[in-house]
């Protein structure tokens, strides 16, 4: 190996630490008996995750997180998708606007987002409801999906759909079997944001959440002026155990295909 | 995809949006309470709410954490859904003043058991609690540790970091005041310059809290030995076994206000149980057993535990010691040009 | 049809179910609040003039704008190397180092904040490592970008992994085969294919970071107030709705601004996709 490249593996390795650390520190102290933050614990219990599972209000809360980001993924993977495709490849009036327009959710401070929907959907009645949080959240999500697939579609060679139009393929299955394959990076990019974003959102999610719909990093966040439940940490862990175990997954099976 | 899995995402789309969500609907029998959230509003609501709630066969709804941005967003747009909110009083005196909250009828809310400086015309009392003086019992002993503000600000005598809460009504100034040889019944109105001179003298030392995780974080770490916090953080620190002890001399005595916001459909309600809350002395008791913040009533402290009363700024050993009540009334009419001059000091 | 036909092509359709439904869930409900900045408490442009009137406000937005710039930047210098290497790396290296990217995703914002107060506290895990007198890190700069980064990482990574993905590899062979040194092939050849996907992933952590609130809330000090945290205060605490949106026009203007003269520099056309 070149010198420049062991630099480079040396230096993505402590990246990688960096990335993983606060999470890492965060398993240990999930199985503290303390009713508080605490690395490294003195003492060891399972409580946090005792209270995760007795307790319906987490529960509920994971769930309503989970079918809210769900839908969010999907709905702003198809608006995402489809203004990415006509603004890399179409021709249509108003440009810097339209992607002033696209670009704007993230730049517009989360709060004031929060406080602007808040009010808006006090009178709609869609506070406290899934498709309330829907509508936000893939407000708040889609940029991240145009961003990543226009990267993708830009980088993209054209000839190959020519290519298959010329042999005979339609526009719905070259799309299906030539383009979205090529994008396909992009695309699950785009999906782990947009999912991301919505399951982890707290600052519009405190003004949309209340006693009948309430997500989990607003559950989380709830009681954090006063004190942090360590259930929090709990939680962390095992969504990161899901994560791995999926990847874990992944990897074997990709391993046995080849 | 194809057009029908295509179809199938669509209507499966629909169908989990459908289901989540409802609404409460109009159950005349129905009250939602707002707090600051976390384990402490699991406590109130079993003390304060539940028996009562259970016994008159009303349904409890619990919402958290006050936010007063939500508070007047409900109000302007007519949509409230909030119904006895925890606040603290200086809110209640700005609420009250704009309208946003509903004038307490004294004839249904008998608030004469209460202290009268903690009742307002939108409010009443909910709990008491004291900023004291916290020390880290390994940097320092229960004989030798700071025991009034003047000791507090002596960082030569007593070496270490100082933690102050990051908000203005977080009884810093009156701290500094005090500190600074101002009488104990001279404070208010707030020599605010005055207040920010001697505030000097310490800055570099000063470290600022958010929340009450930090505060019992900063504190029991010993990273800042010594911190004006909320009694009942400490109390909970030195139960969980960290080296923590609040010192009560010179403390300020503070508390939270219930109020009813303006246009909430069921005020009747929550004023009927606003008016057994003040007289509940048992359901107030349960309580401060656990938080050590203190019942509002007097006549529930008979009934506190007596190892958490010693604990309490309304024992009457404590309350010899208090240098002071917090005055909101002043705090409600200075704290945006407070907190401005404050933000802009604490940033040079 | 015909009038549909002057507002583009066919492709160029596509972009209308997403403008549609922004400006009905987003841009409807926005402009109602930010139109409070000229009118509350009372009409005219009162806020505006409160904002220019304390150096603390514009010390605010400078600091905003500044803390991002250094979060990206140091965000480009991790971000763009790991980038590369997993496009070069074989399979199993690459999952891992997709594991790592990913792995922070599952833990809530609120959660890594808090491990990172852990870690960095003067009492913490990483000061027990360095000798002597404990290292400030927290409550200071050092402390948001130590977050921020680690926050940002993840969305800058992926982008540019995808965009350098697609490059094809034999361009770079091509050029050390035609003379060129290694590093001149990177610059001349590689650098500029992968430049889209990197300035989009930057321009994206960037403008991401200029609103942040709860990890400059947590870990920085009092110095180091960005512009979504004085936002939150005068939004919920001294409830002068008027100014706080005065706030976000001025921050979404001076980013405009900002995003206009970056375009002269660089073809921002390119990282939103308007390109071709």
């Amino acid at each position: 190996m070149r010198p420049g490249r062991i630099a480079l593996w040396v230096l993505a390795a402590l990246t990688a630490v960096y990335l993983v650390l606060p999470v890492f520190i965060v398993i240990p102290t999930s199985f503290s008996a303390s009713s508080f933050l605490e690395f490294p614990p003195k003492e060891w219990s399972g409580r946090w995750y005792e209270n995760f599972f007795t307790d319906p209000v987490w529960l509920d809360s994971a769930l309503a997180s989970l079918r809210v980001a769900v839908l969010v993924t999907l709905l702003s993977l198809v608006l995402g998708t489809a203004a990415a495709l006509g603004m890399v490849r179409g021709r249509y009036r108003l440009r810097a606007l339209v992607s002033g327009l696209v670009m704007a959710p993230v730049l517009v401070p989360y709060v004031i987002v929060g406080l602007a929907v808040y009010a808006t959907f006090l009178e709609l009645g869609l506070t406290q409801t899934t498709l309330g949080f829907v509508l936000v959240h893939t407000a708040l999500a889609v940029p991240y999906v145009v961003i990543t697939v226009s990267s993708s579609l830009v980088s993209f060679d054209r000839r190959l759909e020519q290519a298959a139009m010329s042999l005979g393929a339609g526009p719905v299955s070259t799309f299906a079997r030539v383009t979205l394959p090529l994008i396909a990076p992009g695309l699950a990019g785009g999906a782990v944001f947009a999912f991301v974003t919505s399951f982890d959102e707290v600052v519009t999610g405190v003004f949309l959440s209340g006693p009948d719909l309430t997500t989990l990093p607003v559950q989380m966040w709830s009681g954090v002026r006063v004190q942090i439940d360590p259930t929090v940490a709990a939680v962390s862990t095992m969504l990161l155990l899901v994560t791995l175990a999926v990847f874990a997954t992944a990897g074997l099976l990709r391993r046995r295909k080849s | 995809m194809s057009r029908r899995t295509m179809v199938a995402a669509v209507a499966g789309l629909l169908a989990l949006t459908a289901c989540g969500g409802g609404s409460g609907g109009a159950d005349a029998k129905e009250l939602t309470v707002v707090m600051w959230g976390g384990d402490d509003q699991k406590r109130s609501v079993a003390a304060w709410i539940e028996p009562w709630a259970k016994s008159k066969g009303v349904t409890v709804k619990q919402d958290s954490p006050t936010d007063y941005a939500k508070f007047r967003a409900q109000v302007e747009s007519k949509k409230v859904s909030w119904g006895a909110v925890e606040v603290e009083p200086n809110f209640a005196v700005t609420a009250c003043q704009n309208g946003w909250a509903v004038k307490l009828d004294k004839a249904k809310v008998d608030t004469s058991m209460v202290k009268p400086e903690l009742v307002g015309d939108c409010a009443a009392p909910v709990l008491e609690y004291a900023f004291t003086i916290a020390y880290n019992t390994k940097a320092f002993t229960a004989e030798n540790h700071p025991k009034t503000w003047a000791e507090f600000f002596d960082t030569a005598k007593f070496p270490g970091k100082r933690g102050f809460w990051k908000y203005a009504t977080g009884a810093i100034f009156e701290a500094a005041l005090l500190a600074d040889g101002v009488p104990r019944d001279k404070l208010y109105p707030l020599d605010i310059d005055r207040a920010f001179r001697k505030l000097d003298t310490i800055k570099k030392d000063i470290v600022f809290y958010e929340t009450g995780e930090q505060q019992q974080q900063l504190i029991s770490s010993g990273e800042t030995p010594l911190i004006q916090a909320w009694n009942g953080r400490i109390f909970a620190a030195a139960k969980d076994g960290q080296p923590v002890a609040n010192e009560w001399n010179e403390h300020f005595l503070s508390y939270d206000q219930l109020v009813i916001p303006a246009g909430y459909p069921r005020a009747d309600l929550a004023m009927e149980w606003l008016n057994h809350f003040l007289s509940d002395t048992k359901g107030q008791a349960q309580y401060a057993n656990q938080a050590a913040y203190a019942p509002v009533n007097d006549k529930a402290l008979p009934l506190v535990d007596p190892q958490v009363r010693k604990e309490l700024p309304t024992d009457p050993a404590n309350a010899k010691k208090r240098a002071a009540i917090i005055d909101y009334t002043y705090w409600a009419a200075n704290y945006d040009k407070v907190t401005e001059r404050f933000n802009e000091w604490m940033a040079r | 049809m015909t009038a549909l036909r002057r507002l583009g092509d066919g492709w160029g359709m596509l972009v209308l179910p997403l403008a549609a439904f922004l400006l009905v869930v987003f841009v409807y409900p926005l402009a109602s609040v930010l139109a409070r900045s000229l009118t509350d408490p009372e009409p005219g442009l009162g806020n505006y003039a409160a904002f220019f009137d304390s150096p603390v406000y514009l010390d605010v937005l400078g600091n905003t704008f500044v803390t991002a710039g250094l979060v990206t930047l140091v965000t480009l210098l991790l971000g763009f190397p790991y980038a590369y290497l997993m496009t070069v790396a074989r399979p199993f290296w690459r999952g891992v180092l997709m594991a790592a990217v990913l792995v922070p995703f599952w833990t809530s914002l609120l959660v890594r904040t808090f491990a990172w107060v852990l870690l960095l506290r003067d009492t913490g895990v990483v000061n027990a490592l360095i000798p002597g007198e404990p290292v400030p890190l927290l409550r200071n700069l050092a402390g948001i970008t130590i977050g921020m980064v680690q926050v940002m990482l993840p969305f800058a990574v992926l982008p540019m992994y995808a965009t350098m993905r697609g490059i094809d590899r034999r361009l770079l062979r091509a050029a050390e085969g035609l003379g060129a040194t290694p590093v001149f092939a990177f610059w001349r050849v590689y650098a500029p294919l992968a430049l889209p996907g990197v300035a989009a992933a930057l321009l994206l952590v960037f403008v991401s970071t200029l609103g942040f609130y709860v990890t400059p809330a947590l870990l920085g000090g009092p110095k180091d107030v960005m512009i979504g945290e004085l936002i939150v205060q005068q939004l919920s605490g001294v409830l002068r709705w008027g100014f706080a949106s005065a706030l976000a026009v001025i921050l979404l203007l001076v980013t405009g601004a900002l995003l206009l003269v970056a375009s002269r520099l660089v073809d921002l056309r390119k990282m939103i996709g308007s390109g071709s």
